[in-house]
């Protein structure tokens, strides 16, 4: 959305300093949220023996085991690189809607394992120190919303974003 | 894009590549000789497999069938070693179980045991005392009723157990159960659907 969309949104008004301030400020904690859960979850993992988060994946009986080895190898890179590239701001959009999908898929499987009952002791999310099922759905839906409100870029003039600052070099 | 943002990118996804390599633990400590009672299979099978598991743990409960569907599988080349991992956080009962298996084990009927411990978790798991359970599995395994309850009343006995945990810890291990086919590691479920790819991975070493 361009600045000019933002005035046409607001009703012919552009935001005020205060407003300006807030919104960007709603921006960047929305980047460090997200950025900052996606980049802890994936290096707890990625330090962790990875077999665990394979026993993990295995434990929501969705994929083939052919699969399960091979994602639990790439998740958590998956994970970091897209939670730092949120965090620092870096293609903010692209990796936004990267989380987004990630986290409609991660909403899937505990929604999934919770209606066919499995006994998942934890969601295997953040390594071995994981929530249960039942808090993390909680939880990857506000970092859903989130992820949308950075994909869907509602405000267009974020701070501490490496974005704005390769486009003013 | 820019070669200033190209550059950006590699730095950004090398940093945690970076990060990640500086910690991670890469080697374990070693596992140390199982007592041959909590041992099954060939004694000279050129495959051990190490399970780290907890009476407790349903997952563990679970995959029993497997462990012995491997055993008859593979007859005489693999043998499985048990280690007491206890998950006492989530477990209540995790403890007095590997305690009351332990006993067993002191007379030579540590597998038979353990076998029904875990085909009845469900009735002991939840129990504020299960003594009479174990009392009763021990009865229903033919041990020595005297021995075993002496055995079970006696803290000593845990240490070979906390020796266990120790040695499970140095190995980062979090989650039961989790198998050692040689150094392989598979956790869970994937014992099952990799299991057999990876004895036989073995055995052709």
């Amino acid at each position: 959305m361009t600045s000019k969309q933002w005035t046409v949104n607001s009703k012919n008004m552009q935001p005020s300093p205060t407003e300006h301030g807030a919104l960007s400020a709603v921006h960047l904690i929305a980047r460090l949220i997200v950025g900052g859960v996606l980049l802890y979850a994936g290096y707890m993992k990625a330090v962790g023996p990875l077999a665990e988060f394979a026993g993990s994946i295995e434990g929501y009986k969705i994929l083939p085991p052919a699969m399960i080895t091979p994602l639990s190898q790439v998740i958590p890179w998956i994970e970091m690189w897209v939670g730092l590239f949120i965090l620092t701001g870096y293609y903010t959009r692209l990796a936004a809607g990267a989380a987004t999908f990630m986290f409609l898929t991660f909403i899937g499987a505990l929604g999934s394992a919770l209606f066919r009952h499995l006994n998942l002791h934890s969601c295997g999310c953040f390594g071995y120190d994981s929530l249960s099922p039942r808090y993390t759905i909680l939880g990857d839906i506000v970092l859903l919303a989130l992820s949308l409100k950075l994909f869907f870029k509602l405000y267009k003039h974020p701070r501490w974003d490496l974005d704005s600052w390769l486009n003013r070099l | 894009m820019s070669s200033k943002r190209l550059l950006t990118g590699l730095v950004l996804m090398a940093l945690p590549v970076i990060a990640v390599y500086a910690v991670k633990q890469t080697e374990w400590g070693p596992i140390l000789a199982t007592p041959p009672a909590r041992q099954i299979g060939n004694p000279q099978a050129k495959i051990t497999i190490v399970e780290y598991s907890d009476f407790q743990c349903p997952s563990c409960a679970y995959m029993q069938p497997t462990v012995h569907n491997f055993l008859d599988m593979y007859k005489g080349k693999v043998r499985v070693a048990y280690k007491y991992f206890p998950l006492t956080r989530i477990h209540k009962n995790a403890m007095n179980s590997a305690h009351a298996a332990e006993c067993a084990a002191q007379q030579n009927k540590f597998w038979p045991y353990a076998d029904q411990l875990f085909s009845t978790q469900s009735k002991w798991e939840a129990l504020a005392d299960p003594t009479t359970s174990f009392m009763a599995i021990a009865q229903s395994a033919q041990l020595d009723a005297s021995l075993f309850t002496a055995c079970y009343a006696d803290p000593a006995k845990l240490q070979n157990i906390e020796r266990d945990m120790e040695e499970g810890r140095e190995r980062q291990i979090n989650a039961t159960p989790t198998f050692f086919v040689g150094d392989v590691r598979l956790v869970g479920g994937v014992f099952a659907t990799d299991g057999a790819r990876t004895i036989e991975q073995e055995l052709r070493k």
